[in-house]
């Protein structure tokens, strides 16, 4: 099962990887598998990998991802073209060799007795949450699933949360799939029906911030997944900081999972694209 | 055939030229994952002021074009928690390791309070002073720009010690031999540099500043070109050691900061691409000794053929 907080996170190391597969899945969205032994035999749900996708000096730093997935040596990467390292790691074939460091950050945790959870997505924000499901299913808790995303083919993941959730409730933009409008509607109804004793919630900003005062109106402990700018990835540079109530913390060493009443929700997130 | 590696910067004596460039190592804790401390010539600490510091707000960095800037504001959290958590850590951890502890703060006085304080804890190897800072409104560069301002702080911190004191210049100044002289004067006993340099960055399609302190100091390999032209101003002027840096990735980059006239070089930016990027570093330059028959590192320090 998911570890408590306090128990010590696994090592991080430099590994070389290989390129086992690289697919489109969604317009602009893809799913990298990755060869990387040992980090897919450390890692735990909800922790993320820093990849070096190129060698050259044009771009230099690294790009950090959430693991999908890990099984059997090989990590899985769902990833959304944004600009110069997400196209470049678009363009990885078969057999590449790259770096990563890993496994990152301190993932979901679950609390002992744990019997129904709720896991709310928006868009690449299913990403993280993928091996939470299969693992807390595996354990036998109950897991509802509310996905939003823009359309029915960026409801990514869709088909391994049907495969392990009790039930799946969806929510797109324009309605192709499930409800219309945002996951947050079918999120307040779930929380008025059931009796859920943790959730987790990973997508856009606001969408996490709204989920966890619904939450938090809810008396319904929630985690949620923080994405930052990151220079190092592993608690030096000081770039990655989410104001909680407990001072400045690291996204990359103390996150990117946070307890949600934790967080004091400022601007601090990566900015919008457009 | 034997290589020497280890070099003397001033009254310091280290096992390689290889050391961390501040703020972009921690105290060494984050890196012990992934290096052998103690194959280091020197840590350099992050920035230490008397009181906390809570850094600037976020974004806090941009990646660039072979760089990136950032504006973190030597976020710290002051010099006691320093020493009861990051020297102690240290101590245990590292105990062959020297410790150069970097210094920041607002006013002469803060800079030497600092070091007031940091002289009772013996695992200090020797401080490196920080008046180069672009992301502090107040201090800071302030004291880097001015050849005034410049000697003041390194006085002021002379008089507390006589541990080695390497002032780090900032490069965003007129004439860095100017403030390099100043401090040699004022009693330093080697200079670091260069610091980031100021700069910006624009995302057109948000027409915003990249950065939430609009401004930020560039790093990293982008920045080379001028920290090697400064180094080896600075290093042909001054009788002090240099400790070089800027945009160091490899053995090579470092061996031409030797060549340039450095005595030391740090790594920086480079060590958040690769955290085992020190490591490459010094065995890069022992691979360059082996290939040139350099029998001592130290023979590299301005052994540059300027004809
Ligand atoms: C802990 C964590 C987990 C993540 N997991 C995933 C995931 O599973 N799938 C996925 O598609 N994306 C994920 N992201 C976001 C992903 O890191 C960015 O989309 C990616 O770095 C963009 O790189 P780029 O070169 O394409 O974009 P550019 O805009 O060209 O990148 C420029 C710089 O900004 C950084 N950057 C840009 N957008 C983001 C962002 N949203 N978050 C962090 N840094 C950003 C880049 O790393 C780079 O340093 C995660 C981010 C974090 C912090
Ligand atoms: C994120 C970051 C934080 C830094 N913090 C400090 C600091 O606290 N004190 C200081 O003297 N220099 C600081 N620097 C400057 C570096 O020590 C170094 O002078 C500069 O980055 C150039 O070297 P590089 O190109 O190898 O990174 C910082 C640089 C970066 C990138
Ligand atoms: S990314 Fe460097 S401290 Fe988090």
């Amino acid at each position: 099962m998911c570890e408590q907080a306090d128990t010590p996170a696994s090592r991080p190391a430099l590994e070389r990887v290989r390129v086992l597969g690289n697919e489109r899945i969604a317009p602009g969205v893809g799913i990298l598998t990755l060869h990387a032994p040992r980090c897919a035999s450390e890692v735990r749900p909800g922790q993320f990998v820093h990849l070096r996708v190129a060698e050259g000096r044009d771009f230099i730093l690294r790009r950090p991802f959430s693991v999908h997935r890990a099984q059997d040596g090989a990590l899985e990467i769902l990833y959304q073209v944004l600009g110069s390292g997400t196209r470049a790691i678009s363009l990885l074939e078969r057999e590449q060799v790259l770096d990563l460091v890993g496994p990152l950050g301190r993932g979901w945790s679950a609390p002992a007795g744990l019997a129904h959870a709720l896991i709310v997505t928006g868009g690449l924000g299913a990403a993280p949450l993928g091996m939470l499901a299969e693992e807390l299913a595996a354990a036998g808790v109950a897991v509802t699933v509310a996905m939003g995303a823009p359309t029915q083919e960026r409801l990514v993941a869709r088909g391994l949360y049907e495969a392990v959730a009790r039930r799946v409730v969806l929510a797109t933009d324009d309605g192709s799939a499930g409800e219309r409008g945002f996951v947050t509607a079918p999120v307040q109804r779930l929380l008025a029906e059931g009796s859920f004793d943790q959730m987790y919630v990973c997508g856009p900003e606001v969408m996490q911030r709204l989920v966890a005062g619904m939450a938090k109106e809810a008396s319904v402990p929630c985690q949620v997944s923080l994405e930052r700018l990151m220079a190092c990835g592993i608690g030096a540079c000081l770039s990655c900081v989410v104001s909680t109530r407990d001072g400045l913390k690291r996204a990359c060493v103390e996150g990117p999972v946070f307890n949600a009443e934790d967080v004091l929700w400022d601007s601090s997130e990566v900015p919008p694209k457009h | 055939m034997n290589l020497d590696m280890s070099v003397r910067f001033g009254s310091l004596e280290l096992k390689n030229p290889v050391v961390t460039a501040s703020g972009t190592f921690a105290s060494g804790r984050e890196f012990a994952d992934f290096v052998d401390l103690q194959r280091l010539g020197a840590i350099v600490t992050k920035g230490v002021s008397l009181e906390p510091w809570a850094g600037n707000a976020s974004p806090r960095i941009a990646e660039t074009a072979s760089g990136m800037l950032n504006s973190i504001g030597l976020q710290n959290p002051g010099v006691e928690a320093f020493i009861a958590k990051d020297l102690a850590w240290l101590s245990e951890h590292a105990p062959r390791l020297p410790v150069i502890v970097n210094v920041s703060g607002h006013s002469a006085n803060e800079y030497a309070s600092v070091i007031e304080r940091l002289e009772r804890e013996s695992s200090v190897a020797a401080y490196e002073v920080n008046i180069s800072c672009p992301n502090v409104d107040a201090g800071g560069m302030v004291f880097g720009t001015s050849c005034l301002g410049a000697a003041e702080v390194t006085a002021a911190c002379r008089k507390l010690t006589t541990r080695p004191l390497i002032v780090k210049l900032t490069p965003n100044v007129t004439d860095i031999v100017e403030i390099a002289r100043s401090v040699e004067a004022a009693g330093a006993d080697g200079v670091s540099l260069i610091n980031t340099l100021l700069g910006m960055s624009i995302d057109a399609a948000t027409r915003r500043p990249r950065l939430a302190r609009v401004v930020g100091g560039l790093s990293g390999p982008a920045i080379k070109p001028v920290a090697l032209r400064m180094v080896w101003q600075v290093s042909s002027a001054l009788e002090i050691p240099v400790l070089g840096m800027g945009g160091i990735m490899t053995g090579e980059d470092a061996v031409e900061f030797l060549l340039a006239g450095a005595t030391a070089v740090a790594v920086g930016t480079a060590s958040f691409v690769d955290p085992t990027a020190t490591m490459r570093v010094i065995d890069g330059i022992a691979e360059y000794c082996h290939a040139n028959n350099i029998e001592r590192v130290s023979d590299l320090s301005g052994a540059l053929i300027e004809s």
